[in-house]
């Protein structure tokens, strides 16, 4: 459930996060961030700067070598594998660059997906599933299976599948990366809709003009947090554009 | 995620891929085929061969010398009496005082003594001889609904004789009631004249329907003129001995009746003096058992060959999974990201394997019971579904399935997410 209470959606503190390659890369080298309930973060850095293992980790898919990732009042290095999934499955919501949408199910059915992890009834989460649908544009489309419909068009069901179970945060991992730019405003903007609902949403891109989409931006370089910007909407932030 | 979503979503994996499902389907339909058509016709072959021979012969005791072995459970073959030739494995030690105790014992309707006379001898009918075994017999031995042609022959009237249709049928020129035949013993030759002609004669130890080619004559005066004999304790006397002899019992009083000769053996007979081993007494139901045993081993037997099949359609289960686990391994990533717990994962990818091998019972149970239906119907023995191996099949098909899907849906469960969510 998205809430508004004064307790931080994510809280990250002194994570790290190394993995062995050959040798042992650091990825995150202590990284403390705070996430409030109903916000809209973007984490913004190169490829290689550790910005797709931070989204993993408070993604709950994968633990931390040290520190903590404490997602809705959760401990994730303390949770069981099922715990884990059920906290993915109902209290976040994922978006990706490649949509990653089932190809044998319909777009009900892959909106459906979290729902029938989270053993709703059929008919409840058909409902809901239709009404998400609509809400992004696409109660025309209902049955179509992936491969019948555009890029955006399939990010579109993506973000109707991160909404159905109303998680209190949205990860969407590179949302604008497979689709044109005209396409990719229309996305940015149904996640502000989303925000604006009160679910807290992470993006996390390598472009700023997207990451300008956000309330906040992190700067991630080289596994550590660069600096951290607060977007004015009415005139554009500080800072080099790419 | 509940089961019937589970089922669902599995089904439809399986209906995504229909050639690669059907292909490992027909792995599993040919073993469960396999064990269902073994299974059918042996079971409808049983059914019919001790149904006829309990038809005919659900009264008759056999009193055989020797210990032959016909107890069930012995020997190699469940103690299924071997058809054929007694004298070489029993000795003559039914006296004919013995054959007329018997008759005396309460119970018994009739009872036929059964002996070889000379087994070198032939049967000349115009000229051409044939090798048929010469029996003596007593008229009991035909009863009226097996005479196709003719009456029995007279007990203590020598001249006339029974014969089997195949005997029969063995002469080029046709035989009919009151022909000539010549019994070619090796001593003297013996003319006597066709009484009857019978489909079989009682009193066999031949027991799929005694279809031999035997020419019949009366105990009294032949086998006491030609046939063995033994010393008669109870009579003090060297007289004519049968090493068989079938006792007819009243229908419903066979245990009893049967118990009353084994003691009548055991105590006063000529046959225990004269024989070490004493004689072996088996009713019909006792031989019944000993078939259904022998059969129930033979089904067992091939039906244990379909299992091989079977085996070999549970590896072709396996390894269509193994494949599709790794072909699906974005979609696992795709579902842990949406809540799939592990064991969500395994038990999509059991349940998968476990409709494969459902679907090869449901279509090669009724495949394997039209072909058992066909090699019946051209054995022409009646069909019989073996309800039994029929269940035994359905598990044996969830089991495949179960069995071969365990390790690839636990190599599904344990994909990690991270990687399969970048897995192109």
């Amino acid at each position: 459930m998205a809430t508004s209470s004064s307790q931080p959606v994510v809280s990250v503190e002194s994570v790290r996060k190394e993995y062995e390659l050959g040798g042992t890369v650091t990825a995150l080298d202590g990284v403390d961030l705070t996430f409030e309930a109903g916000s809209y973060t973007a984490v913004m850095g190169p490829s290689g700067s550790g910005k797709s293992t931070l989204l993993n980790l408070i993604g709950a898919l994968d633990t931390p070598t040290s520190g903590d990732v404490v997602v809705a009042g959760e401990n994730v290095a303390a949770l069981s594998e099922a715990a884990r999934a059920a906290l993915r499955g109902t209290r976040i919501g994922f978006i990706f660059q490649t949509f990653n949408l089932m190809p044998r199910l319909t777009a009900v059915e892959n909106v459906t997906l979290p729902l029938m992890f989270d053993e709703w009834d059929r008919s409840d989460r058909r409902d809901r599933a239709e009404q998400l649908l609509a809400d992004v544009g696409l109660g025309n489309r209902l049955d179509h299976l992936p491969q019948e419909l555009s890029g955006g068009q399939r990010q579109r069901v993506a973000i109707a599948r991160a909404l159905a179970a109303d998680p209190e945060l949205i990860l969407a991992d590179e949302p604008t990366g497979n689709v044109d730019t005209e396409t990719g405003n229309e996305i940015m903007s149904l996640l502000r809709d989303a925000n604006n609902r009160g679910n807290a949403v992470l993006l996390v891109t390598h472009e700023r003009r997207i990451a300008e989409h956000a309330d906040r931006v992190v700067n991630v370089t080289d596994g550590v947090i660069e600096r951290i910007e607060q977007v004015d909407h009415d005139t554009p932030v500080a800072g080099e554009q790419r | 995620m509940k089961v019937g979503d589970g089922v669902r979503i599995a089904g439809r994996s399986l209906t995504g891929h229909k050639l690669r499902s059907a292909l490992t389907v027909v792995g599993i339909v040919i073993g469960i085929g396999t064990v269902i058509i073994f299974a059918s016709f042996g079971t409808s072959v049983q059914t019919d061969v001790v149904g006829e021979f309990e038809e005919t012969a659900a009264s008759e005791i056999l009193v055989v010398t020797g210990d032959i072995g016909l107890e069930p459970g012995e020997g190699d073959f469940g103690g299924t009496p071997m058809p054929g030739n007694l004298d070489s494995f029993a000795l003559p030690g039914l006296t004919t005082h013995d054959i007329g105790e018997l008759r005396e014992v309460d119970g018994v309707d009739a009872v036929i003594p059964r002996g070889g006379i000379d087994s070198a001898a032939a049967v000349r009918y115009e000229g051409q001889a044939e090798p048929h075994d010469v029996i003596a017999t007593s008229p009991s031995a035909f009863p009226e609904s097996n005479f196709l042609n003719g009456s029995s022959f007279r007990q203590g009237e020598s001249g006339s004789a029974v014969m089997t249709e195949q005997a029969a049928a063995a002469y080029d020129a046709n035989i009919s009631v009151g022909d000539t035949l010549t019994l070619e013993f090796s001593d003297e030759p013996e003319t006597v004249t066709v009484a009857g002609i019978v489909t079989q004669a009682r009193g066999g130890l031949d027991l799929f329907g005694g279809f031999n080619a035997e020419v019949y004559v009366p105990t009294d005066p032949y086998y006491q003129e030609y046939g063995d004999t033994a010393r008669s304790a109870a009579q003090g006397v060297d007289q004519a001995a049968y090493r068989q002899a079938t006792l007819v019992a009243e229908p419903d009083r066979v245990t009893g009746t049967q118990d009353r000769v084994e003691r009548y053996f055991e105590t006063e007979s000529d046959a225990a003096a004269v024989l070490e081993d004493g004689v072996t007494v088996q009713s019909a139901a006792d031989i019944v058992d000993g078939i259904e045993s022998v059969l129930d081993d033979i089904i067992r037997l091939v039906s244990g060959i379909g299992l091989l099949a079977l085996l070999v359609g549970a590896f072709g289960i396996a390894n269509i999974m193994l494949v599709s686990v790794t072909e699906r391994t974005k979609e696992i990533g795709i579902m842990k990201a949406n809540g799939a717990r592990n064991r969500e994962v395994m038990g999509l990818f059991l349940a998968e394997a476990v409709l494969l091998g459902l679907a090869g019972a449901v279509v090669g149970i009724p495949l394997g019971l039209a072909v058992g239906f066909g090699a019946s119907a051209y054995a022409e023995v009646g069909f019989t579904v073996p309800y039994g191996w029929v269940l035994v099949a359905t598990l044996m098909g969830i089991a495949t399935g179960v069995v071969s899907g365990l390790y690839p849906a636990w190599r599904a469960a344990r994909v990690d997410p991270i990687d399969a969510l970048r897995y192109e």
